[in-house]
């Protein structure tokens, strides 16, 4: 059974260590608002912010730089410094990468490594809390997108969908009803429902 | 302005202009997550207040040397609508009583938003007043902590806020702008409802010991509509969340 609970909501009166959530005089508290499971201890938070850690997949543009150093806009506020192997091709300016983050330096920057240019096709932005659900448990969610659409999919920890190739419309249309329905329970069920109908048509 | 020469009847038959026991709230409409381009946001109905409020992070700090290296900074914004009043507020830009209400907002906030956890970043709080009717401080923040719990920060509590004042030497709850013009003593609150922590008071006017005990106890009783109606509004901006 899910509820959904809302910040400074006591969730147990013993202290839990689990995520999105904080002790206070030795009882657990909900920090976000979030759908809250008291049998196996978990906060799925319904808004929120991505916090970046080490080896996050991000998506982003090329703004500038040379010399394998690059600035990448990742729709994030902090900076993020790509750093590129020495003999690889120069990337230009406005160039859509795929790329993992290697290290965050005194809070301020990302440091990013092992890219791969995304070539062609569209980007769209969705709320970094939906991310997770948009994957699914072992990339069920995107796996079902792209299998029945036919559209390659990248998926950045950041927000940031690459999407190309196939029915891109209607997979924009269903990555737009995950960020919308993440909520809800049964939702690979009715996304599949929903392109299977889509396809025949 | 308000004057002993042409004070109006504040109780009429032992009752308020309006109709109010001593203890009772105006109407009180809250919806969440209304503005789209704003991370969290949310709109009160208050009696005659409407007041919407936007939060905005954690972004870059603007301007940089105030950024913090360990921990967020609030920026907080409280202004009114140059037509949002029946009264003289309202003029357009920041003026001091703006410039207050936005501090003591910021320090309400700082007291609930986990700001380690947003090092060298920046959370911007807006609270615009669209039409006034007394109380709009404690309608600002009330608004203010439903979008912020909106925006998916983190944050300790919910907190609610309201002001408590005296008319005609009796204690009675969420002044209009009427009733504050001409009473004795105005008191806002606001109160972190998880162990009913004090975030602001202030005071114009008189209160003896005891009536202050009274006040808060008035303000604590009152507190649990409040807070269930900012909940309510969340869950209801997530309809068939909980199946």
């Amino acid at each position: 059974m899910r509820e959904l609970v809302t910040p400074g909501e006591l969730l147990f009166e013993r202290p839990v260590r689990m995520e999105y959530t904080f002790i206070d005089n030795n009882r657990t508290y909900a920090k976000v608002v979030g759908l809250f499971e008291k049998e196996r201890a978990t906060l799925i938070p319904l808004e929120g912010i991505w916090t970046p850690r080490i080896d996050d997949t991000v998506v982003g543009t090329v703004v500038k730089g040379r010399n394998s150093v690059y600035e990448i806009d990742l729709s994030y506020f902090k900076r993020s410094i790509l750093i590129g192997g020495m003999h690889e091709t120069e990337l230009t300016p406005g160039q859509v990468i795929q790329a993992q983050i290697k290290d965050i330096e005194d809070y301020r920057t990302l440091i990013l490594f092992r890219h791969r240019v995304l070539s062609g096709g569209v980007l769209i932005e969705i709320k970094p809390a939906k991310v997770p659900r948009l994957i699914g448990r072992n990339n069920t969610m995107v796996n079902q997108i792209s299998e029945l659409t036919g559209t390659t999919m990248v998926v950045g920890m950041n927000g940031v969908v690459w999407l190309r190739g196939g029915d891109v419309g209607l997979a924009t249309e269903a990555v737009l009803k995950v960020e919308t329905e993440a909520h809800m329970q049964g939702l690979t069920e009715r996304v599949r429902e929903m392109l299977q109908q889509e396809t025949k048509r | 302005m308000a004057s002993k020469a042409n004070k109006p009847a504040l109780l009429i038959d032992g009752k308020r202009r309006d109709g109010r026991g001593f203890g009772d709230l105006r109407p009180l409409n809250i919806e969440a997550g209304i503005l789209k381009n704003a991370d969290g946001s949310a709109y009160v109905e208050w009696g005659n207040n409407k007041v919407l409020a936007a939060v905005y992070g954690p972004r870059e700090v603007q301007p940089r040397h105030t950024a913090d290296p360990l921990r967020a900074v609030i920026k907080c914004r409280y202004a009114m609508a140059p037509f949002s009043s029946i009264g003289e507020h309202g003029r357009t830009g920041p003026n001091r009583r703006a410039i207050e209400i936005s501090k003591v907002t910021r320090e309400v906030f700082e007291n609930v938003v986990m700001l380690s956890e947003f090092p060298n970043s920046q959370i911007n709080i807006f609270i615009e007043i669209l039409q006034s009717d007394g109380g709009t401080r404690a309608a600002g923040i009330t608004a203010a902590s439903v979008a912020l719990a909106d925006s998916g920060l983190y944050i300790r509590d919910m907190v609610y806020s309201v002001s408590v004042g005296k008319i005609d030497g009796k204690l009675a709850l969420d002044l209009d702008m009427i009733e504050d013009n001409y009473s004795e003593a105005d008191m806002p609150v606001a109160i972190a409802p998880r162990n009913n922590e004090i975030l602001l008071l202030q005071m114009d006017g008189n209160y003896s010991r005891e009536e202050i005990d009274r006040a808060i106890d008035m303000v604590l009783e009152a507190g649990k509509t409040i807070s269930a109606k900012q909940r309510e509004a969340l869950r209801s901006s997530y309809s068939g969340a909980s199946r």
